[in-house]
């Protein structure tokens, strides 16, 4: 931070965006438990207690870097809560759905504070419906409080100082606690605070029925419509009383730093909260780094000392070759362990990812009329912070395509002897080395032969085409792949599963599709836990060590030259009576290999369900290595995707089989290569 | 310092400084500030179907470095390295890259108005990488434009292989 900048609001924005994104994560899973109490009509406090906390430090923050929308909007949704905690507002279906609402504005105005975009249309309408909203039930509070009570007027006002006070209060802690976590001196920039200005309010009879029916009026819009439509004239009985911008915190939600336990999903979030003990434990090791590394350096002057004396090659070098044995294996054991926790550092749980889900399936169930039970489990999985960021989107597709396509309309299940309410499991677990995630349902499952007529009439197999089940499921992943005609009614199943494939290819997964007619679809896809480090097998071309991942690696293979033939002119070996295509490495690097007469080395790679033989000049074992991305000075080269540096220091450039092999074919590499027999 | 100035800014009595190195029979120059480390000749590893000029990557103490060779980048004939060869890891932005050359000579500092602007004078140096020269007596030093050096032409070259990768 520069002198002249005093107060760095970029900081501060940054700050800000972090912590909003995960009360507004959290907001939205409170607002989902609390519409399951809407039955019964009981609210559970400590729910309410967190909204109001969420939003509260939501509106504080806001203040502070003078984000005015966000901050007016927060107000007033603070407002409703306040009711709601003190038990002046029923919890009605409508009240939620005007919460869900505010929360989406809310998110739309911190993203366009943030990145200084344009505002969302409509708050200013649907800041007015919430003050009616709010109003009818101050009003009604108020008559019965005034019912009760002879001096409520008197009282009124005096509830309101103390309230005031509790909200500068509340602010004056929250900029001590972001300039804390900003470690820095500069003040924060003067806040208007939305003075609370008690207006008298309004007395009138009105009773709670016709309470209700106004704010049924009021909130007419679809619960989903994402726009807030304009406000709604009051059709309250009496005149509309004025807003009553009171309720505002009291003394029992001071704004405590609200602990989400889960962060915000957003992809762009390049921070990463970490367990402290995980921290621990590798300060711990780092602690025997160095011990470790005072024990050699004693060994190494030692040795040095003693080196030119031949007397003491017994009582001085042997057992010193015996700690430096210690040592090492130390060493080694230890580098072991921090390459493990770092990687535990970077784990994330894979519930960042499955928290938005609830409200998606909630707000596509009603708006498709369906009924959907979200069942979520292993949601504390870690795996990698890149892998988690990447998999939200497939998953969203896929979780999309079970609420559209999977689970049928509630009459329909009802007539197959199902529950109205259909179920979409989402679940992960470790599984060895990887993660396996399923997303399954108990829907109407895949019709195949619905596909299968889709892909006929799109020219992408032949009418008379023999497909396995597998086969006509695998159509559904192409690009370009829509059953826009109609499978099913919404949109065409297939739709972004393109998409899904792709991105889960990209991470080096794989998928499987199960689908049973009549009882449901589940999908697993099985991730690695981690991108950074690899298993690889090391072969040698043109006198360079080429990395090549062992996932795609199926096995090596040395084969006598004479045993390679031709077809349209590209070479394949027979292999277990199968045809494998070759690719030639060096040649298609452009480097200068020579080809070995008597025999060639052929690394068999499995690119889905294919197979394709790479020619390489020597085999040089396995080994586990680190990733490197090459500079982008670079640019990304087709067959390439990093480097690894090797325990000598050398380089290694790793072989990107996907891009290597769809390269190769562009090209005509396979097919042109010339036939070197002997 | 802004990596695509023309020219220095020329305040009089301002002196700049300089690490020189040599190609050929020419002396360049470029901004101390853009020069993190001048490493010994290390061995390099090629890498395959990348632009020209892009001699490949080294290992710098646990980092990639991509390596440019100068006297391909600016069309000069390529010479056997020498015990004085060099590799001058520049920074440029966010950018790290190394560069060969012949042999590193010092660092000068030279008066600010004693540069000037990239001429057309310089033969058979193209002189889009050039940013100015300055004279120290009678040596000549060519300034170069880091920022033109690594990008150029060489984008050209990865969007041709882009486009492959596309169609691939």
């Amino acid at each position: 931070m520069s002198a002249d900048d005093f107060f760095d609001r970029t900081e501060f924005i940054q700050y800000f965006r972090d912590e909003t994104e995960e009360l507004l994560q959290s907001i939205d899973s409170d607002l989902l438990r609390l519409e399951g109490f809407v039955d019964s009509g009981q609210i559970d406090a400590e729910i309410i207690a967190s909204l109001f906390r969420g939003l509260h430090t939501i509106k504080g923050s806001a203040g502070m870097l003078d984000f005015k929308d966000v901050q007016g909007v927060a107000h007033k949704l603070e407002n409703v809560c306040d009711l709601l905690r003190k038990d002046r507002m029923p919890l009605s279906e409508s009240c939620v759905n005007l919460l869900f609402e505010g929360r989406d504005i809310l998110t739309a105005l911190v993203h366009a504070a943030v990145d200084e975009g344009v505002p969302p249309e409509g708050v200013q309408g649907f800041i007015d419906r919430l003050d009616s909203f709010a109003s009818v039930y101050e009003t009604t509070a108020k008559v019965i409080e005034g019912n009760n009570l002879p001096a409520a007027a008197g009282e009124h006002h005096d509830e309101m100082a103390p309230v005031e006070q509790d909200q500068i209060d509340a602010f004056e802690a929250e900029v001590a606690r972001l300039l804390a976590a900003q470690n820095s001196e500069a003040p924060p920039a003067p806040v208007a605070e939305p003075p609370p200005d008690p207006q008298p309010v309004a007395s009138g009879a009105v009773d709670a029925a016709a309470a209700q029916a106004a704010i049924d009026a009021l909130l007419a819009p679809a619960p989903a419509a994402p726009a807030p439509q304009a406000a709604a004239p009051v059709a309250a009985p009496e005149p509309a009383p004025k807003p009553v911008p009171a309720a505002a915190p009291a003394a029992s939600a001071a704004p405590a730093p609200a602990k989400a336990p889960a962060a915000g999903g957003g992809a762009k979030n390049q921070t990463i909260r970490v367990d402290i003990e995980r921290l621990d434990m590798l300060l711990n090791l780092v602690g025997e780094l160095v011990i470790n590394r005072t024990r050699i350096s004693d060994i190494a002057n030692t040795l040095s000392r003693n080196v030119n004396d031949p007397n003491h090659h017994q009582d001085v070098v042997v057992p010193l070759a015996k700690d430096l044995a210690d040592s090492s294996a130390l060493l080694a054991r230890t580098t072991n362990e921090i390459q493990e926790s770092i990687m535990k550092v970077r784990m994330v749980p894979i519930g960042q990812v499955f928290d938005r889900f609830p409200r998606m399936v909630r707000d596509l169930a009603k708006a498709r009329n369906k009924e959907i039970k979200l069942e979520i489990a292993g949601a504390e999985t870690d795996l990698d912070k890149t892998i988690v960021d990447e998999v939200g989107e497939p998953l969203m597709h896929l979780v999309r395509n079970n609420v559209d396509h999977g689970i049928e309309e509630p009459d329909v299940r009802e007539a197959r002897g199902k529950p109205r309410a259909g179920t979409i499991k989402l679940n992960a677990y470790h599984e060895g080395n990887q993660v396996i995630i399923e997303v399954q349902d108990d829907g109407g499952g895949i019709q195949l032969d619905k596909v299968r007529e889709r892909g006929i009439k799109q020219g992408l197999i032949g009418e008379t085409d023999r497909l396995t089940d597998r086969e006509i499921i695998e159509l559904i992943f192409t690009p370009g792949f829509s059953t826009a005609e109609t499978i099913t009614d919404v949109s065409g199943r297939g739709v972004g599963m393109d998409v899904v494939k792709k991105n889960i290819l990209r991470l080096k997964g794989v998928f499987d599709v199960d689908s049973v007619l009549g009882e449901g679809t589940k999908f697993t896809m099985k991730l690695p836990l981690t991108l950074a480090i690899i298993q690889a097998l090391l072969v040698r071309v043109a006198n360079e060590l080429y990395s090549i991942p062992l996932d795609a690696v199926i096995e090596s293979q040395r084969i006598e030259t004479s045993d390679v033939r031709t077809v349209h002119g590209g070479e394949v070996i027979t292999l277990r009576g199968q045809v494998v295509p070759l690719i030639r490495v060096g040649e298609f690097f452009d480097l200068s290999t020579e080809r070995d007469p008597d025999k060639v080395m052929i690394v068999i790679v499995g690119l889905q369900g294919r197979q394709v033989g790479l020619v390489v000049d020597s085999f040089q074992g396995e080994q586990e290595i680190v990733i490197k991305p090459l500079s982008d000075v670079i640019g990304r080269i087709p067959g390439i995707s990093g480097a690894t540096i090797l325990g000598n220091g050398s380089i290694s450039l790793i072989i990107d089989v996907h891009s290597l092999v769809a390269s190769a074919y562009a090209n005509g590499r396979v097919a042109r290569a010339e036939f070197s027999g002997v | 310092m802004a990596m695509n100035d023309k020219a220095p800014a020329k305040l009089s009595g301002q002196t700049m400084q300089v690490v020189s190195f040599a190609l050929g029979s020419e002396e360049y120059g470029v901004d101390i500030a853009q020069v993190q480390e001048i490493n010994r000749m290390v061995t390099i590893t090629h890498v395959p179907r990348a632009p020209h000029f892009m001699e490949g990557v080294i290992n710098l103490r646990g980092q990639l470095i991509p390596i440019i060779d100068l006297r391909t980048r600016f069309g000069m004939p390529r010479t056997e390295h020498t015990k004085n060869t060099r590799i001058v890891v520049t920074e440029i932005g966010t950018k790290r890259v190394g560069m060969v050359v012949d042999s590193v000579s010092e660092v000068l500092r030279i008066p600010t108005e004693q540069i000037e602007d990239a001429p057309d004078m310089i033969a058979g140096v193209e002189t889009e990488y050039i940013r100015g020269v300055g004279k120290m007596g009678d040596r000549l030093i060519i300034m170069l434009d880091l920022g033109r050096v690594i990008s150029g032409n060489e984008k050209h070259d990865l969007e041709t292989l882009e486009t492959e990768a596309v169609s691939a």
